[in-house]
């Protein structure tokens, strides 16, 4: 090894040492172990899943083939577009409030979608056999390869962004470039976000889920808790107690996160109301499903009070208090996951064929299909939600996720 | 000579609802036990009339082989294709467990099989067709609900039962075109 490679390699290990901050005054410790400790749980039932197989350990079937870990899955992308979305508002769009808090959008961007990645990993029957025969034999006309070829593509530009956010002593080059990846980040994800939609949208078989709505309102609701989340990881990173100069960053993240929010409450008006009105085959029973049906408390409670009504009371109410603004983006962000198991699950409830005798189908008394997750699959979620939190916090801990000044 | 189109015409008048059909396509195609896990099936219809004037129906199905397949169209890797003559089929080698066919098929005609660690539905017993047979369940069946053939041939009895009677198909509103046809009486 020549002098200068060795000076190059001594230059990258200080440089990488250099984004270690260590003794930093953020009180993520206890939500660093409590990520662990999901995480390792989750690690535990995803090696009784692969022993044991998926049939055995999950409860999804023939008249649901898709359920929480889809739902899962959905919920961490799409946060990870919607912020990757309000990133680009800041590098590309000039939005100042959102570059100031640049560095952390992208960090918490790239490991949310990371955390996704193990929900579908998990679901999946063959994952290896996937990233071979999508190569080999792709079929171009398959929502899902577009999600696989959107969500890749959205990885490697989060990196990239992440090498520009933690460049030391960046260039006006450097500014530009990172503008450039800021775009395309946004619009790849939104490509992403809104094919994710259309892999539900595209079934013409289950009237609830096909159709334009869902490959927009995933966009918004994504954008939407792209800001709730900013809001919350500020929160829990100073305090409860969030310096001035972020706050007119924190105001612009709850009007984005209000105005989602407004527009979420529009789109469910209509779907709802084509979905109930004269009563159309298939998407009516959906929509009875999550107003009166078996899905009645997950909707109510979860979905509309905490992805709707309460967040947006205290946001309304908060009046630039930014401790409100936090305690709306956990509430909002918790009421999501309702959202994103809501949609998919009532989508499939309406079974395909009657459940007579004979016919081999499963149902309950109202003729629609029964699922309840699993033991395993709320250990594949504790997976994916402990690695989220474990990757992040400790993110917050170990580097400085305060954006710089380059203006 | 125009190119070969398979498909069944159903008589469903004539089914006894005895379920030989079902034993002879799990046995035939090695599907293992389990109430999710069919190729086939025999549902019980509508109990139609009031006490003593009753009718009760049995409709026999399985996969459509759609001419306009839902569930090709949105396998990612192409594991589900049609054949030339219009068999629908799943290379399980190819077949990644995403499932997505099983939520856009509008016949639920499909499951996940621990045999061939894949999904699985009908084959038309695709394996049997080259030495002239027919498949299993048409072979088995003692009324001859389903009569097989290739609908291009005007002189298969499939074909010939198409021209004399008129037909319906499942779920047409959702144009998938479907190859299995049932006789209206």
């Amino acid at each position: 090894m020549s002098a200068h490679d060795t000076e190059t390699k001594q230059g990258m290990v200080a440089a990488l040492k250099s984004l270690i901050t260590f003794n930093k005054d953020i009180p993520v410790m206890p939500l660093i172990l409590i990520g662990l400790v999901l995480a390792g749980i989750g690690a535990v039932t995803a090696v009784i899943v692969l022993v044991k197989g998926h049939e055995q350990m999950y409860a999804v079937n023939r008249e649901v083939p898709w359920g929480m870990l889809i739902g899962t899955y959905a919920y961490f992308v799409i946060t990870s577009t919607g912020l990757a979305f309000i990133g680009g508002l800041g590098h590309a769009f000039g939005f100042e409030n959102f570059a100031k808090i640049g560095r952390r959008i992208v960090v918490l961007a790239t490991l949310v979608l990371l955390a996704g990645f193990t929900q579908i990993l998990m679901e999946l029957g063959h994952p290896v056999r996937m990233i071979i025969w999508m190569m080999l034999s792709p079929n171009f006309t398959a929502p899902i390869l577009w999600m696989g070829v959107f969500y890749s593509i959205e990885l490697v530009i989060l990196a990239l962004e992440l090498y520009y956010a933690f460049k030391a002593h960046p260039t006006e080059k450097d500014h530009r470039t990172a503008a450039m990846l800021g775009f395309a980040a946004m619009v790849v994800g939104t490509l992403a976000t809104s094919n994710l939609g259309f892999v539900f949208g595209s079934l013409t078989a289950r009237p609830w889920l096909y159709g334009v709505h869902f490959p927009l309102f995933l966009v918004v609701s994504g954008i939407t808790a792209g800001a709730a989340l900013l809001m919350l990881v500020h929160n829990i990173a100073y305090r409860f107690s969030i310096p001035e100069e972020f706050k007119p960053s924190m105001n612009a993240l709850a009007k984005l996160m209000g105005g989602g929010i407004g527009i979420m409450m529009l789109m469910y008006v209509w779907k709802f109301l084509t979905s109930i009105f004269t009563q159309p085959a298939g998407s009516y029973e959906s929509a009875m499903a999550l107003i009166a049906g078996p899905l009645a408390a997950n909707f109510w409670i979860g979905e509309m009070l905490l992805a709707v009504i309460i967040p947006l009371l205290l946001l309304v109410t908060a009046k630039g208090n930014t401790t409100r603004y936090g305690i709306a983006g956990l509430v909002f962000m918790i009421g999501l996951y309702f959202t994103r198991v809501n949609y998919i699950v009532a989508g499939q409830m309406p079974v395909m064929r009657a459940a007579t005798d004979g016919s081999g189908v499963h149902a309950n008394v109202n003729g629609l299909a029964i699922y309840s997750p699993s033991i395993a699959e709320w250990g594949i979620f504790l997976l994916g939600i402990g690695a989220a939190m474990f990757m992040y916090f400790s993110a917050e801990k170990f580097l400085d996720l305060k954006t710089p000044e380059h203006h | 000579m125009s190119q070969k189109k398979y498909g069944i015409v159903l008589d469903a008048k004539k089914c006894l609802n005895c379920k030989a059909c079902t034993v002879a396509c799990k046995f035939e195609n090695g599907v293992e036990v389990g109430d999710e896990q069919y190729r086939i099936w025999v549902a019980e219809k509508e109990l139609k009339g009031t006490f003593p004037n009753l009718r009760l129906d049995f409709e026999p199905s399985q996969c459509q082989h759609c001419e306009n397949t839902p569930c090709a169209s949105v396998c990612p890797t192409s594991a589900t294709y049609k054949t030339d003559e219009g068999v629908v089929l799943i290379d399980y080698k190819k077949c990644i467990i995403c499932k997505a066919c099983m939520t856009a098929c509008p016949y639920d005609a499909r499951f996940v099989s621990e045999v061939h660690n894949a999904i699985e539905k009908c084959t038309f017993c695709y394996h049997r067709l080259p030495e002239g047979r027919e498949p299993a369940c048409v072979e088995t069946c003692p009324t001859k609900v389903r009569v097989f053939g290739d609908l291009n041939d005007p002189n298969s009895k499939a074909a010939k039962l198409l021209a004399k009677h008129d037909t319906y198909q499942l779920k047409p509103e959702k144009n998938t075109r479907p190859r299995l046809f049932y006789i209206i009486k």
